[in-house]
């Protein structure tokens, strides 16, 4: 992780949009999630240091001063013949530089990867697609209001018909994607207001913000099988310039939502040494819309049981969850052991089923896995 | 068998001529071959790489279409297996490279060959702005990724930085890759690609996409591409090939004359064989193994040869295609088992063409002892009426074929052929009638050896008759084709004269586009028309625009009241051809537009416009010597209503007619120097010199391969001479015997040469002319569409008379020497 974050994003893309047909199993040019945030910072980009004021709508938007950006969207769906699904749509941006040379209309100061998967837990399958494009003629890019995230015809808008509901579409030629989405619960900033610390470090921090439950219908196709669906959503906004220290390894992150009105977040930050880095932290939402942030010590994470990719990729994809406050003990078990999103950066990404002590299903939610080899 | 190799080895320079003969026929197709087939398969790579994977492509107006539309297909029409191109040129050292802006986000699914390139750092190739180059092109200039490479566009210089080099499928030369954003700045073209390409198999999309397609756009398939170009350059190709299977020709009578030759010597033995019981039919075998033996030597030694040779010719053909067709780079011949079997099984079939007369002579031996040489001669020279008439006959038949109404090239070749096929035929009884004719007038000038040196030559018929039909083919072809490029010369020429009216013109760069030419600075058109001294200007723009039966080149023109002139009309539509142009929807179409695409004044064709198709009526047809593919001329006030391209890429200056030529360039130059780099100033006489420039260099290919024809013909003397003088050894050893003296058998054996060469003219002399005639009226016609009038440079008879000549008496001279050098008494002792 000594090379620059958006360099490593680059030469492996590089490689990989040159390179079409790649035969699977080639790693070369290959990424681990985790690379994405490391490395050393360009000094042209702006970093999060301290705290700053939120405003919204004006911060769903783009926020070009930093280097790395995200919106990212998960959630769990059900059709109405007991289908059940998980959904995954990211868009990243990466800029290549603080300033670019000309105003060539199609000179690019960002590169934009969107990363989509569904689950489809009947079928036992999942799905995953990604895309690439400059930030530049329209073809890919953000903004804050009416707020438009896009990458091609795949798309996060305002709903023009609905203020306060947004718009998710994409169609990824073998799945397709379309809802509404409804957030029902305010804007809860991540670590000290807003400003998410990711190692001891002033300026390995991001700006980092959730919507933990937004209400999400519409429809969705695998294959030529259309279903109507419903479920609940997430949505995690996080910006930043070089977030990760260089003794970090990856991350667990969950993101939890209960039957009884709460939410979980909460990122476990690996060291190299296997270690849990103190900067780990979360957030416990209750039903009414307040939430207590958490720290390293209030969430206890034990692995239950491990998955192999066919290359030999080892995740932990069942947790035990011990919860301090309130000494809850859960346990996290993934609809579908294969989540990985075996894309150009590789990483694990799924729905899971929340279980009390008894094997009660008492939530849902997501969970990444980042930075296994 | 035996005898046969004794007898080869014996007479090792007859062997060694035919070898040479048959080596240099096959290294000429050879080099021929490998040169065009290097130059399709660089075109052809250029073309895999450049066009990747696309199914289809959308291309738009000559200036291209709007960066918008790519972007609506992807956001609103969600089709994402579309890339777009800006496809330009720029000047890279000193060569013309093609620049083509991709975007590597939309690359995966179109050109896998640039996977190639590993080590593409693409934050600075997106960035930087970098560049992408073939491995074989970086190392040729000498750049290692990393470096800064300068390239000029529209003659500005630009700087670059490689950001990788590319190897595989993509290792081809002359491309320069940039990402889309690099070349449309280096390029300036705004928000403008040059087409979109698509992969789309399903016909519910494409039938989608074209509904949605906005007016002025198509959609059209991958394979349409490329076409256009390849059939710009199949004539050329098609007459290079034509000028090297004369070499094979020609090579074959060294083959004949070698083997008839051989067949004469061994008629003692080959009468024992037969008394021996040996059958007429192992005879003709044994002579044909012979020849065939011959033929894999010069075969082998022709493949080596042609592949040297061939690294000449490319250099000639890669500039021709330059100069006349495309951009094409390439440095290196491409060695293909292809073109080398073609010139092998070639040379084989002529050779065994060629000695299958001297086989069926062998075969015919009758089982006796011996027989004499005179019955052969004389056998011959009671052919020769039959020959003749043969002759005849198929200079008849070829020119019937050459005048029945076809377009074909191919045709038109083989009818040539026969014309020379059938000069050939005559050729011996022509020489029999020089002979009989100079015989007396010969004694007279030189006693006693001149009247030997009419009476060997005729007698030998066998053989100095086939020099003749060598030489007499291959000064027919300095003629013919020296007579055509001379007329041709001539035409373009006077075409030039009447074109440049004007008294100076300043012109863009070249292009930064293969579709559309360089334009000027708008501020300077304008000041320049104002300048004092200038009468009136007219202004052009070279562009390529979409007609119905493909990409045509276009001109189109201000005009000046000057401009007028510089057109000559061949036909003109019913009312005028220049009321309708000024006026009406109407265009000129050139001669050769006209001939290949058919079209008459009058006619209408539909043309691509930014609004979608619309139709030109035909005003008139011009004389035009500028493009072989054709050329339209549009008045710019139609052009301007139609496309959305104000852009100027020539201004033609007509001075008052006080001005002062000087003065006035002195003040555009001026000018000019405030917009450096780019625009260029040309007086008349400049461009006319330029363009003579050119029209020669484009003939380099021929007159190297008109040359080595000359050359496998002074093979042909040589040999003849060589073999005539064996078998009188005795007869000159007599005569040096009774005290001629060896200047004096120089004489007879040049003289000999001598009727060899003037008989060699005659046949070449009438011959020539109607290759001439034939390579106009047919060849050019059908390959270019344009018509030339012939005119009669004496000079290319002199030369031919000169070249003929001079091989002939050069070829004497080793004979000479050795029967010089033979003591007469050894020489009467051999035998």
């Amino acid at each position: 992780m000594s090379v620059r974050p958006v360099s490593v994003v680059l030469l492996a893309l590089g490689v990989l949009l040159l390179a079409a047909c790649h035969p699977a199993g080639d790693d070369e040019g290959r990424m681990r999630a985790s690379d994405l945030l490391g490395g050393e910072p360009d000094a042209g980009f702006a970093r999060a240091r301290e705290p700053r004021p939120f405003r919204f709508p004006a911060d769903h938007g783009p926020h070009p001063d930093y280097q790395t950006e995200w919106w990212y969207l998960t959630g769990n769906l059900s059709d109405t013949e007991g289908g059940r699904y998980g959904f995954q749509v990211t868009f990243f941006r990466f800029a290549l530089a603080p300033e670019v040379a000309d105003d060539a209309p199609w000179r690019t100061r960002d590169v934009w990867m969107a990363h989509v998967a569904l689950t489809d837990t009947r079928n036992a399958r999942h799905h995953a697609a990604e895309r690439f494009a400059r930030g530049a003629a329209g073809l890919a890019g953000a903004r804050a209001a009416p707020l438009a995230v896009w990458l091609d015809d795949w798309r996060f808008t305002a709903d023009p018909d609905h203020p306060g509901r947004w718009r998710l579409a994409l169609d990824a030629g073998d799945f397709a994607l379309s809802l509404a989405l409804t957030p029902k619960k305010p804007v809860v900033l991540q670590g000290e207001h807003g400003l998410s610390q990711k190692s001891a470090e002033p300026g390995n921090a991001s700006y980092y913000y959730s919507l933990t439950r937004i209400a999400a219908t519409g429809e969705l196709r695998i294959g030529d099988r259309p279903a109507v669906v419903d479920g609940l959503a997430w949505l995690d906004r996080e910006w930043s310039t070089s977030a990760l220290a260089a003794d970090q390894a990856g991350w667990d992150w969950f993101a939890l939502q209960l039957d009884d009105g709460r939410e979980l977040m909460y990122y476990r930050l690996r060291l190299a040494d296997g270690g849990t880095d103190p900067a780990s932290a979360g957030s416990l939402v209750a039903p009414d819309g307040r939430y207590r942030t958490l720290s390293a010590g209030a969430v206890r994470l034990e692995p239950l049981r491990h998955w192999q990719t066919w290359d030999g990729r080892r995740y932990p994809v069942e947790w035990r969850l011990h919860l301090q406050p309130g000494d809850e003990t859960w346990r996290i078990r993934p609809v579908l052991d294969d989540q990985e999103m075996d894309l150009s950066v590789r990483y694990w990404e799924g729905a899971v089923d929340v279980l009390d002590a008894a094997g009660r299903e008492i939530g849902r939610g997501y969970v990444e896995l980042a930075g296994y080899d | 068998m035996l005898a046969g190799r004794r007898f080869l080895l014996a007479h090792r320079w007859q062997t060694l001529l035919a070898i040479l003969g048959v080596a240099l026929g096959v290294a000429i197709v050879v080099a021929v071959d490998l040169a065009n087939s290097s130059a399709r398969h660089a075109f052809e790579a250029s073309m895999d790489a450049v066009g990747g994977r696309a199914s289809h492509h959308i291309v738009g107006s000559p200036t291209g279409l709007p960066g918008e539309t790519y972007t609506a297909l992807r956001r609103e029409l969600g089709i994402s297996r579309a890339a777009p191109v800006v496809d330009g040129l720029a000047v890279l050292g000193d060569e013309t490279v093609q620049l083509i802006g991709i975007d590597p986000f939309a690359e995966a699914a179109f050109r896998p060959a640039l996977a190639g390139s590993r080590q593409a750092d693409l934050n600075t190739f997106l960035t930087g702005p970098g560049a992408l180059l073939a491995a074989r092109t970086a190392a040729r200039l000498g750049l290692t990724p990393g470096d800064t490479v300068t390239v000029a566009v529209q003659g500005l210089p630009r700087e670059l930085r490689l950001t990788g080099t590319l190897t595989g499928d993509a290792d081809v030369d002359g491309l320069l890759w940039v990402d889309v954003a690099t070349a449309q700045a280096l390029l300036a073209r705004g928000n403008r690609l040059d087409r979109i390409d698509l992969r789309i198999d399903d016909a519910a999309t494409l039938a989608r996409l074209r509904d949605w397609l906005p007016a002025g756009l198509r959609l059209v398939p991958a394979e349409a591409r490329g076409n256009a170009q390849r059939e710009m350059t199949r004539a050329f190709e098609i007459n290079l090939s034509a000028m090297s299977l004369l070499a094979v020709v020609v090579g074959g009578f060294l083959i004949y004359n070698t083997m008839t030759f051989s067949v004469l010597r061994r008629r003692p033995v080959l009468g024992i064989y037969r008394m021996l019981g040996v059958e007429r039919r192992q005879i003709v075998r044994v002579i044909l193994l012979e020849t065939g033996l011959l033929a894999v030597v010069g075969i082998l030694l022709g493949l080596v040869l042609g592949v040297v040779l061939a690294e000449v010719l490319l250099g000639l053909v890669v500039q021709t295609i330059n100069d006349l067709y495309f951009q094409l780079t390439l440095g290196e011949v491409r060695t293909s088992p292809a073109s080398l079997a073609t010139g092998a099984g070639l040379g084989l079939m002529a050779a065994l063409a060629a000695g299958l007369p001297a086989a069926l002579e062998a075969g015919r031996t009758a089982p006796i002892t011996t027989q004499r040489r005179s019955e052969l001669e004389s056998g011959i020279a009671g052919r020769l009426p039959r020959l003749g008439a043969g002759g005849l006959l198929l200079i008849g038949i070829g020119y019937a074929a050459a005048h029945y109404p076809s377009r074909a090239l191919l045709p038109g070749f083989a009818a040539l052929f026969l014309v020379i096929l059938g000069a050939a035929l005559i050729a011996p009884a022509l020489l029999q009638l020089v002979t009989r004719l100079t015989g007396p007038l010969l004694d007279r000038l030189l006693p006693g050896i001149g009247h030997l040196a009419a009476r060997d030559t005729g007698a030998g018929l066998s053989r100095t008759g086939v020099a003749v039909a060598a030489l007499g083919i291959a000064v027919s072809a300095t003629i013919g084709v020296g007579l055509m490029t001379g007329s041709f010369r001539i035409s373009v020429s006077s075409w030039l004269d009447q074109t440049l009216q004007g008294d100076m013109y300043v012109t863009a760069p070249a292009g930064a586009s293969a579709r559309a030419g360089g334009t000027l600075p708008p501020a300077l058109v304008a000041a320049l028309r104002d300048l004092p001294g200038i009468a009136s200007a007219s202004s052009g723009r070279s562009i390529t625009l979409d007609a119905d039966f493909g990409p045509v080149e276009t001109l189109v023109i201000d005009m000046a009241p000057e401009s007028y002139r510089g057109f000559r009309l061949l036909t003109e539509a019913d009312g005028g051809a220049w009321a309708a142009f000024d006026t009406g929807q109407a265009v000129l179409v050139s001669e050769p537009l006209a001939y290949h695409r058919q079209l008459a004044a009058g006619d209408t064709l539909h043309l691509h416009t930014e609004q979608g198709p619309a139709a030109f009526r035909v005003a008139g047809i011009f004389q035009d010597y500028g493009s072989d593919r054709g050329m339209l001329v549009m008045r710019r006030g139609l052009y301007d209503a139609r496309w959305d391209d104000p852009g100027i890429g020539t201004v033609g200056l007509y001075l008052e007619a006080t001005a002062d030529l000087e003065a006035v360039a002195e003040q555009v130059r001026a000018r000019l120097a405030e917009y450096p780099d780019q625009a260029l100033l040309r007086l008349t006489r400049e461009i006319r010199e330029r363009s003579l420039a050119i029209f020669d260099r484009t003939f380099a290919v021929t007159d190297v391969l008109r040359l080595l024809v000359i050359g496998i013909a002074f093979v042909g003397i040589l040999s003849a001479l060589l073999a005539m003088q064996l078998e009188r050894r005795r007869d000159h050893a007599t005569l040096r015997a009774l005290g001629v003296t060896p200047w004096e058998l120089w004489r007879l054996v040049a003289l000999q040469a001598g009727l060899i060469a003037v008989s060699a003219l005659l046949v070449a002399a009438p011959l020539g002319l109607a290759m001439s005639q034939l390579l106009i009226d047919v060849i050019n016609l059908r390959a270019f569409g344009w018509r030339l009038h012939l005119s009669l440079d004496p000079a290319v008879f002199a030369e031919a008379t000169l070249l003929a000549l001079a091989a002939a008496l050069l070829a004497s001279i080793a004979p000479a020497w050795r029967i010089a050098r033979t003591p007469p008494a050894e020489a009467l002792r051999e035998e």
